[in-house]
């Protein structure tokens, strides 16, 4: 290979370039006249352009390789574009099987967290735990009125010898008063 | 999808007012003095067993007390309370 590139050198300088343009077909029509001229009368350059067209395609010349390479080749490439794609995305793996439920979840979770912060938020949690030991329904607990009325209880079922005492009883209704009294000899 | 996700988005929107319910029954309930709260329960336990004649007289009762003008409601309240005292010291 090294005498070869001594015989290429070997190619009149001035005209080295444009015989490999010559080479290639890449000469003005001008450049091309003027290496034809040249070519026919020098017999260095004439070899060194057989040289050219002898040495060039054995150099872009690539080797052949059988399929079964290329298949390989191609299963390999594959194999590792999918690796580094799964590397760059690993957590979607854990999401796959949640997609059809995840929203939902966490809209869910979302309300809970929601709901938790309004109940102990108010920094109550104690009164909270601190629940009734009799159980009271939530309609009386909501209700002011119905609390005011048990929280009231006492009074109601005196209220009739109260209202005696303190001189203030109204004439009482005649459906009610023998109730009223049984009840608060009842309770008394 | 759509079907399957139902009852869980009513349920995500009814939360909120099941717990502002909840919060509302308990500023109720956390407003109430430890006294007022025991006298709450054992009254409603109370109740509870009472027949159902006794709970109408009571609420009628309840009903003519919200009548009553609230110089009287507090003149009878100082009385009842006034009696207990006494009722407790003998």
């Amino acid at each position: 290979m090294t005498e070869r590139l001594k015989e290429l050198e070997s190619a009149c300088k001035d005209y080295e370039e444009d015989l490999v343009l010559h080479y290639y077909g890449e000469n003005s029509e001008a450049d091309g006249k003027r290496v034809a001229e040249h070519l026919a009368a020098c017999g260095r350059c004439r070899l060194f352009v057989d040289d050219l067209r002898r040495l060039l395609p054995q150099m872009a010349k690539s080797e052949e390789m059988p399929q079964s390479f290329w298949d390989s080749y191609y299963r390999e490439t594959v194999a590792k574009l999918a690796e580094q794609e799964e590397r760059k995305f690993w957590w979607r793996s854990w999401l796959v099987p949640a997609q059809g439920w995840l929203v939902p979840a966490f809209g869910t979770a979302g309300v809970v967290v929601l709901v938790i912060g309004l109940l102990f938020g108010k920094g109550n949690l104690d009164s909270f735990m601190e629940r009734s030991p009799v159980k009271i329904p939530q309609e009386i607990l909501v209700d002011s009125n119905q609390l005011e009325f048990f929280k009231s209880m006492d009074i109601l079922e005196s209220l009739d010898h109260l209202e005696q005492q303190d001189g203030t009883k109204s004439q009482p209704n005649s459906t009610t008063h023998t109730d009223r009294t049984r009840y608060y000899r009842g309770v008394a | 999808m759509k079907t399957r996700n139902s009852p869980v988005l009513v349920f995500a929107l009814c939360l909120p007012l099941i717990a502002g319910r909840a919060s509302a029954a308990d500023d109720n309930w956390r407003n109430l003095s430890p006294k007022e709260k025991d006298r709450v329960q054992r009254n409603y336990q109370r109740w509870q067993s009472l027949p159902p004649r006794d709970k109408e007289h009571l609420r009628e009762e309840w009903n003519r007390w919200q009548t009553l003008p609230q110089d009287q409601r507090d003149r009878l309240k100082q009385r009842y309370d006034d009696q207990r005292r006494d009722r407790r010291r003998d």
